[in-house]
């Protein structure tokens, strides 16, 4: 295959890939989270048919809900298909609109994501709903000072915060993975998608206990088709979060440096494959941990903090 | 602006073992059985003989794997072995459940707590930073965690209130000591380091009669299974 792919083409693959990738990796970890109990699990492929179940189903507003409430779904999907032009997702090299914001400018638009779907739950005056909405926020004010103390770890590494350059560091040479600046703020970006993504040290991904629910209470109202993009939606987050993980800070391998068309064709199952390496892995610490209590929680986010924190002080003192 | 300079593969590594040590320093602050902190202490000390042997690979001298044979076994094996003895007749052994006092000193919550010693390690940080020793083959950050190490297990004996889990402060203390004595002076004679490690021997024979000693003191008192220090108030004047 000698085919050269037009970049624009590539560009709108990378988002391809993580908006049809997203159920396909929810689905293996959830898949690989019921063998591990004990459990036959799903299919693979069920997430796929749950949205295409909940889009053919009709769709319902609370009563006293206005607009906010219905374009709420939309907004934030299409914030999450925003990020996936910013980060390497297939390519080493960065592409076009690559290069319009760095990873505070991703971050940014994650946050208005979750803004909007947290505003979209204070519309329906559910008490639920508001719960989550509330938690998720109070949380998330937590885990921005790690979010931003790993940036400083990458803007002190390589001099620009743009995450193509870190992913290019990473790849130069053995020595950059194993600086402890580097596995620190890994370290602490993996708390922090975590609790992110809700799972377990900070929430029961799959429960019905609204007690401890964070994230998975904000959708409650939601119904049909809007809900099918919320839900599409959370999966997208996570396969955005772990391509950010493993395309640049611990495993930026497999990506395509040319844009033949093979290439980027390994380089999409590449994506997926790590991508599912990591959920396996966070399926085994869905297993092997307990929920925090709510109240625990800060000391996991302090925890994430500790590691960011110390990150900047070894780059600092250039030994890291 | 080009990225900055990757350490080595030693100096990262040695880098690596002594970050991983402060976290296991900072981990205690999380550890509420003392069951779980005896093993943290455990991994810590097998740590410092791994960097041990490194440096001793990495700089050519025996001798550091001999100290590392033997600081494995008398801070892996011996020390906690003891420990746990020590600990069989109180309630302590058995967890929180029985001995409520391992718990914090209930002064600031855990997650302030390791605001405080992240502050604490900063000020460890830049005050070895500020030094500007610039060994030959030493990396500079190690010192640096070696201090923090230091002035974290302070925090971690200040935090904690019973006897057993002060005692453990103290050894990982002593940890973050030996830390610093392999960066700064790896080619320190044998037999130095060998008194160091029976100076640690005695803190332990120390810290085993105090925990004997209050345990006692709290059964005649009719106040059982406490190693709470905050009954040492009441013996005054």
């Amino acid at each position: 295959m000698t085919a050269v792919l037009p970049i624009p083409v590539i560009q709108v693959f990378q988002v391809l890939t993580i908006a049809l990738g997203a159920p396909g990796v929810s689905g293996v970890i959830s898949r690989v989270e019921a063998r591990l109990q004990g459990r036959r699990g799903p299919r693979v492929l069920q997430p796929y048919y749950d949205l295409a179940k909940l889009f053919r189903k009709e769709a319902l507003a609370p009563e006293g809900a206005s607009w906010v409430f219905l374009a709420a779904p939309l907004a934030a999907f299409t914030c999450y298909l925003t990020v996936p032009l910013l980060i390497p997702v297939l390519t080493t090299y960065g592409l076009p609109l690559g290069y319009m914001g760095d990873i505070l400018g991703g971050g940014f638009i994650l946050s208005l994501a979750s803004f909007l779907v947290a505003v979209a739950a204070l519309e329906t005056g559910s008490p639920y709903a508001q719960l989550g909405a509330s938690r998720a926020k109070t949380f998330a004010a937590i885990t921005e000072p790690v979010v931003l103390f790993v940036v400083f770890t990458v803007a002190l590494i390589t001099g620009t915060d743009l995450p193509y350059a870190l992913a290019a560091t990473v790849r130069s040479s053995a020595g950059q993975i194993i600086r402890p600046a580097h596995v620190l703020a890994a370290a602490a970006l993996f708390m922090v998608i975590l609790y992110e993504t809700g799972r377990i040290p900070v929430e029961t991904h799959t429960g019905t206990n609204e007690f401890g629910m964070i994230e998975e209470a904000r959708p409650f109202e939601h119904s049909g088709p809007y809900f099918a993009l919320l839900k599409w939606g959370s999966a997208a987050k996570q396969l955005i979060l772990y391509t950010i993980l493993m395309n640049v800070f611990i495993a930026p391998w497999g990506l395509a440096s040319s844009a033949q068309a093979g290439a980027v064709l390994l380089a999409i199952v590449a994506l997926l494959a790590k991508a599912s390496a990591l959920g396996v892995a966070v399926a085994v610490i869905d297993n092997s941990f307990a929920k925090l209590r709510l109240f625990k929680i800060t000391e996991f986010a302090s925890a994430a903090f500790l590691l960011a924190v110390l990150g900047v002080f070894t780059l600092y003192l250039g030994g890291g | 602006m080009l990225p900055a300079q990757a350490p080595g593969a030693y100096t990262g590594g040695a880098n690596v073992i002594a970050v991983l040590i402060l976290l296991a320093e900072f981990g205690m602050f999380r550890q509420a059985l003392l069951r779980d902190q005896i093993r943290l202490y455990m991994a810590q000390s097998g740590l410092i003989s791994v960097l041990a042997v490194i440096v001793g690979a990495a700089r050519h001298l025996p001798e550091l794997y001999v100290l590392a044979g033997l600081a494995a076994a008398l801070k892996v094996v011996a020390i906690p072995l003891l420990l746990r003895r020590l600990l069989r007749g109180t309630d302590l052994a058995e967890g929180p459940a029985g001995g409520a006092d391992i718990a914090g000193s209930g002064g600031l919550s855990l997650a302030s707590t390791i605001l405080v010693a992240i502050v604490v390690a900063a000020f460890g940080f830049f005050a070895a930073g500020a030094l500007g020793i610039r060994a030959v083959a030493a990396p500079v950050t190690a010192l640096s965690v070696s201090v923090s190490v230091v002035l974290v297990a302070f925090v971690v004996m200040i935090h904690r209130r019973d006897v057993a889990s002060q005692a453990i402060g103290l050894f990982s203390l002593e940890n973050g000591i030996s830390l610093a004595a392999l960066v700064l002076a790896a080619g320190l004679p044998l037999i130095l380091e060998v008194a160091l490690l029976f100076d640690l021997l005695v803190a332990v024979v120390v810290f085993g009669l105090l925990i004997r000693l209050h345990h006692l003191t709290g059964l005649r008192q009719g106040r059982a299974e406490s190693l709470s220090t905050a009954d040492l108030t009441s013996l005054r004047g």
